[in-house]
């Protein structure tokens, strides 16, 4: 067992460092922020001070190791955009993502629990069509396209609820939902296949005949069971949300890390983009870890075999 | 609809009436508090408070211009006017005097006088600062303290954009910032108060009791981001928002007839060209060939397809009525592709002429659809527009660093609104000027040699006719500003970017 922990660590700071350098690269490959940054017809020699000023000056590989070496510390240097230090722009950020994706989270899985439990029970009825039509645009409707949709209904047409915007818990109702609705088709689709699996299985038909009560066993024999995939999932969503929703972030005016990054990008405010994708493959490698970590305990085959398939 | 009632044994019935009766309290309590309050709804988002760092003007400057003072500032009639400054003039060629109104003080009692309008010169100019829009005070040499409320600017040569130049010099308290951080925070002493700063979500402001200038109608301000267009209509027809802009051009008219609101476009200040590298071959021996390319393009039919008619086609020149400098004199190249024939047979262009039109995106309203139209019209003459789409800061890369393709599409603007300034982007000595003519850089140093305005306007007449016939461009039309309101407030539109509530007031 430690070895094995070891090893999946050692694998998730690889996967940082990759990700890492290859937006490292990508950044500056893409364009020059000084040019950006300045007013329009400043002067070569004012370019060229602000790129030593930035550090750009410097030949890559010398920019790479003076990054690195701040990367490990947790410092990405100061926003060219913010003029502050990137990681506390990011940092700032990331209660509106978190109470995003925790919400959708939230959403996704009551709502996608009962949806796919009711189309697996009602196999082959009318409810099952209806859930799984449901889910199918659920999961098929862009994100964008929803969230202006439910702004023009809910906020225009209605006028329950602002049209987007940060701060109170009414702010949240839209985009929570927007983005819930596609983890909850998501979970849907998956609970009712993996039930369905379940229900074949040998374990269920004996439990059966055992003549227990149907809901025992779709509690105890077929849920449990079922729900291992729906959680590795979720938790692959929720890493992924972590990393913040641009387009739902943009519909809702959501001030979120999604939006930031891809604003970022856009001005080639390059020590935000860092810092925003470092601290988010971060999450992600983490969750991704915890979930490895999770299953070796609930498995013992994996331990040995290292992950691979049984 | 911030909190509801929870009835939680009342019947439905109840419930609904109850929700109607509160909501209709509601609506009468936030209807008396309209009156005084007012949204405004950006399309980007404020990054820096401190007014050396602030170049865009619809963001960052406009908010800056909220909470601080400047020496001249420039109404909605583009008129300039003094704020701090009670007057100014130049006193010769190199030094303008500007006289301060006595007794201004910030709230923490400093006083803002003319030592402090030194001390804020001093720190842009101070290379510690890393101020971004250094350049802009460039041709600013020395500042001279003459009394407290006279101060003098000297500079090395005339310098007549200089009072226009100062209407984006806005002024930090000096021992303030010692302690401060103007990039978060901010204490000044324009006509409001920083609330709170969310960043990436919304600015509030408060009025100040003693401001000393007009006060303003509006007593809380409230600056939403809203990046996406939709959503920033829809805030405005949910009544969230009173004033927004950067609306798709396309929905001026539907949002026109809807109840409540309002919507327009003005002109902006910013020109949109197809810029022609003249140094690079086949645009840069004829002159011929680049008028040819203006004979060639239907700029009004586009701007009516493209902009649904919401734009003004240039008068052959870069500069727009709205900027000192524009020749009357001027008028566009008329749509003629027998013309364009014509010439480009006369220049010896035989068979079908490649050239590279680069298309910036994400920058200018609908780049693509607009370079799309413009190679397809081209092509009717014989020229075989090759579009390049890419990245904005790839693009400006390209451009920054002397590598500019034979044609792009860009839009320029200068936010003195002064000639003097946007006609130097053409200037041979400018690294992106991909234009050299000995007689256009000694019109613009001869207009730049003198204060006298009827000079200046004679030399930028020479100026702009030399651009118009050499056509360094291809003179497309100005780009629009979209804003709508609800017919509750009456916005005085304005091309030039500044979003101020002060030009904002309740309807009548």
């Amino acid at each position: 067992m430690p070895n094995y922990l070891l090893t999946r660590i050692g694998e998730s700071l690889l996967a940082i460092w990759g990700v890492v350098t290859i937006v490292f690269v990508v950044t500056r490959v893409l364009g020059d922020p000084a040019v950006l940054l300045l007013p329009i017809g400043s002067p070569a020699a004012a370019l060229a001070e602000l790129r030593s000023q930035l550090g750009l000056d410097q030949p890559i590989l010398t920019q790479y190791v003076h990054f690195l070496g701040q990367a490990v510390r947790g410092d990405f240097g100061n926003s060219y955009q913010y003029m502050r230090p990137a990681m506390s722009v990011v940092l700032e950020r990331m209660p509106a993502t978190l109470m995003l994706a925790g919400s959708a989270i939230i959403i996704g899985i009551v709502l996608g629990g009962i949806a796919g439990l009711l189309a697996a029970i009602k196999r082959n009825t009318f409810v099952e069509y209806i859930v799984m039509f449901l889910a199918l645009i659920g999961q098929a409707t862009p994100m964008f396209w929803l969230g202006i949709v439910m702004i023009m209904f809910f906020a225009v047409n209605l006028g329950w609820l602002p049209t987007g915007g940060y701060g109170s818990f009414s702010n949240l109702v839209l985009p929570a939902m927007t983005l819930g609705t596609f983890v909850a088709a998501s979970v849907t689709r998956l609970f009712r296949s993996s039930i369905l699996d379940v229900l074949r299985e040998e374990h269920v038909r004996t439990a059966r005949a055992k003549g227990l009560r149907p809901k025992t066993i779709y509690v105890w024999h077929i849920g449990r069971n079922a729900l291992i995939p729906v959680v590795t999932m979720v938790a692959i969503l929720t890493a992924e949300l972590l990393g913040g929703s641009a387009v739902a972030e943009t519909v809702f005016s959501w001030p979120g890390v999604g939006r930031l990054i891809v604003q970022s990008i856009e001005t080639q405010d390059f020590p935000v983009v860092q810092a925003a994708v470092c601290l988010v493959t971060t999450i992600f490698v983490f969750i991704n870890l915890l979930v490895d970590i999770g299953y070796s305990l609930l498995d013992p085959r994996i331990r040995s075999h290292g992950g691979g398939h049984e | 609809m911030k909190f509801h009632a929870r009835p939680s044994s009342t019947s439905h019935l109840a419930m609904l009436r109850t929700a109607f009766a509160a909501s209709v309290a509601l609506v009468a309590l936030s209807a008396s508090a309209e009156a005084a309050s007012l949204t405004i709804g950006l399309s980007s988002s404020v990054n820096s408070l401190d007014p050396a760092q602030a170049q865009v003007v619809q963001t960052d400057l406009s908010t800056i211009s909220e909470l601080y003072s400047s020496l001249v500032t420039r109404g909605p009639d583009m008129k300039l006017k003094g704020d701090l400054a009670e007057s100014w003039a130049a006193v010769d060629d190199n030094t303008w005097s500007f006289k301060l109104k006595p007794g201004i003080k910030f709230p923490n009692g400093e006083a803002l006088d003319a030592a402090a309008v030194k001390w804020n010169f001093d720190r842009v100019k101070s290379p510690d600062t890393k101020a971004r829009n250094k350049l802009w005070f460039d041709p600013i040499k020395s500042i001279e303290v003459v009394s407290p409320t006279e101060i003098r600017f000297i500079t090395d040569k005339p310098y007549p954009a200089l009072p226009a130049q100062l209407s984006m010099f806005y002024l930090l308290a000096p021992k303030w910032t010692e302690t401060h951080n103007p990039i978060l925070e901010a204490m000044g002493t324009g006509p409001y108060d920083l609330v709170s700063a969310t960043p990436g979500d919304r600015i509030v402001l408060k009025a100040k009791k003693d401001y000393y200038g007009a006060k303003p109608a509006y007593d809380d301000v409230t600056l939403r981001i809203i990046p996406e267009a939709a959503a920033r209509m829809a805030a405005v027809e949910a009544k969230e928002v009173d004033l927004a802009f950067d609306i798709p051009v396309a929905d001026v008219a539907r949002l026109n007839k809807e109840n409540g609101l309002a919507a327009g476009w003005i002109d902006s200040s910013r020109m949109m060209v197809l810029k022609i590298n003249t140094l690079k071959a086949p645009l840069d021996k004829q002159a011929e060939v680049r008028q040819a390319l203006n004979y060639a393009v239907d700029k009004k039919a586009i701007a009516d397809a493209i902009y649904a008619g919401a734009s003004t086609v240039s008068a052959c020149q870069l500069v727009s009525p709205q900027y000192f400098g524009f020749n009357p004199d001027l008028k566009a190249y008329p749509y003629d592709p027998e013309k364009a024939k014509q010439l480009l047979k006369a220049a010896g262009v035989s068979g079908k002429l490649d050239v590279e039109l680069e298309v910036p995106l994400g920058r200018y309203l609908a780049a693509s659809d607009l370079a799309q139209i413009i190679g397809q019209q081209l092509s009717e003459v014989g020229i075989n527009a090759k579009i390049h789409e890419m990245e904005f800061g790839a693009w400006a890369k390209k451009y920054a660093g002397g590598d500019l393709g034979n044609m792009a599409l860009t839009g320029q603007a200068w936010p003195t609104l002064d000639a003097d300034g946007l006609l130097s982007l053409y200037d041979s000595s400018n690294p992106t000027s991909y234009f050299k003519n000995a007689d256009f850089d000694a019109a613009l140093a001869k207009a730049r040699s003198t204060t006298d305005v009827n000079a200046r306007l004679e030399q930028y007449k020479i100026a702009t006719k030399i651009m118009c016939e050499q056509a360094p461009d291809l003179f497309l039309f100005s780009q629009p500003t979209t804003y709508t309101h609800s017919k509750g407030v009456t916005w005085q539109a304005r091309g030039d970017e500044w979003v101020r509530a002060s030009d904002v007031t309740p309807a009548k």
